[in-house]
């Protein structure tokens, strides 16, 4: 897949404050699909839709061990959005570096 | 060329199908069925809520996800992998599989998609066909209200196209 594809589906698995939620909770620990859905009130087809779009961007992982789903976080996946946004920020950055120069450079001249 | 017969068979232990005959080009019933646009206006019942996000990418691979808002904020993902389309015949998606034709991960009743329409005079017999697992899989989409939900849909759907003539 290209690199913007993957940023795509990361970005968009972060667009939603349910799945926000499932992350932080997982940042702490591996937990099954009960203990994630604990915290909504949601109907289980509807939270495990979420645990699907977590899954197919590769945020986290699970495992079925009989019939009980684990999932836990994938650390490198996060690097995607982290990478997008150090790049703008260091652009940005390097952007208020010049700027400033250059108010000195007024400076200066005055 | 195949008939779709050749291709599925519907069990109705299985299977569900909901046939309409809608007054209207068929080229009209193909774009309310793939775009953007059309779709977020009839999938979702109005008084259940609404389309917040849609992508399809009618080819075979592509994406398919509509996101739906309930009245209560909450937010609902379906997502799903095209695997056939041909324009004004057919559309086929699954939601066995992640886009990309990756092997899907859930623990949801996962089922595929037939859409399939056929000029019949002036108008277009259109039958959307939703294949199940097993009976147990068409059992709970019944109880659930996901069977009632898709035919309000078809309904709404129809009169999106009528309304587009």
């Amino acid at each position: 897949m290209v690199q913007s594809a993957v940023a795509d589906d990361v970005f968009y698995a972060l667009s939603n404050s349910t799945r926000r939620k499932v992350l932080e909770q997982l940042a702490v620990g591996p937990a099954t699909v009960s203990e994630l859905a604990a915290p909504f009130d949601m109907k289980l087809p509807s939270f495990v839709q979420h645990l699907s779009v977590l899954e197919q961007s590769r945020l986290v992982k699970s495992k079925k061990e009989g019939r009980v789903r684990t999932y836990e976080i994938v650390p490198d996946r996060f690097r995607v959005a982290e990478d997008w946004l150090s790049a703008r920020r260091q652009l940005w950055e390097a952007r208020l570096d010049r700027f400033d120069q250059y108010v000195k450079q007024l400076k200066e001249k005055e | 060329m195949n008939t779709m017969s050749e291709q599925f068979t519907i069990n109705p232990k299985l299977d569900f199908a909901i046939e309409r005959f809608i007054d209207a080009p068929t080229r009209l019933v193909w774009d309310a069925l793939t775009k953007p646009e059309h779709i977020k206006e009839w999938y979702m019942p109005r008084a259940w809520g609404r389309v917040s996000r849609t992508e399809l990418d009618a080819r075979p691979g592509g994406i398919f996800r509509i996101d739906i808002a309930l009245p209560n904020g909450q937010e609902v993902p379906n997502l799903g992998c095209v695997l056939e389309v041909v324009p004004m015949e057919r559309l086929v998606w699954t939601a066995m599989l992640f886009p990309g034709y990756r092997p899907a991960v859930f623990d949801d009743i996962p089922i595929t998609a037939i859409m399939t329409m056929e000029q019949e005079g002036s108008g277009t017999r259109y039958v959307f066909t939703a294949l199940h697992r097993n009976e147990a899989d068409l059992q709970a989409n019944k109880a659930s209200g996901f069977y009632q939900g898709t035919e309000i849909a078809i309904d709404q759907f129809v009169e999106h196209v009528m309304a587009m003539k």
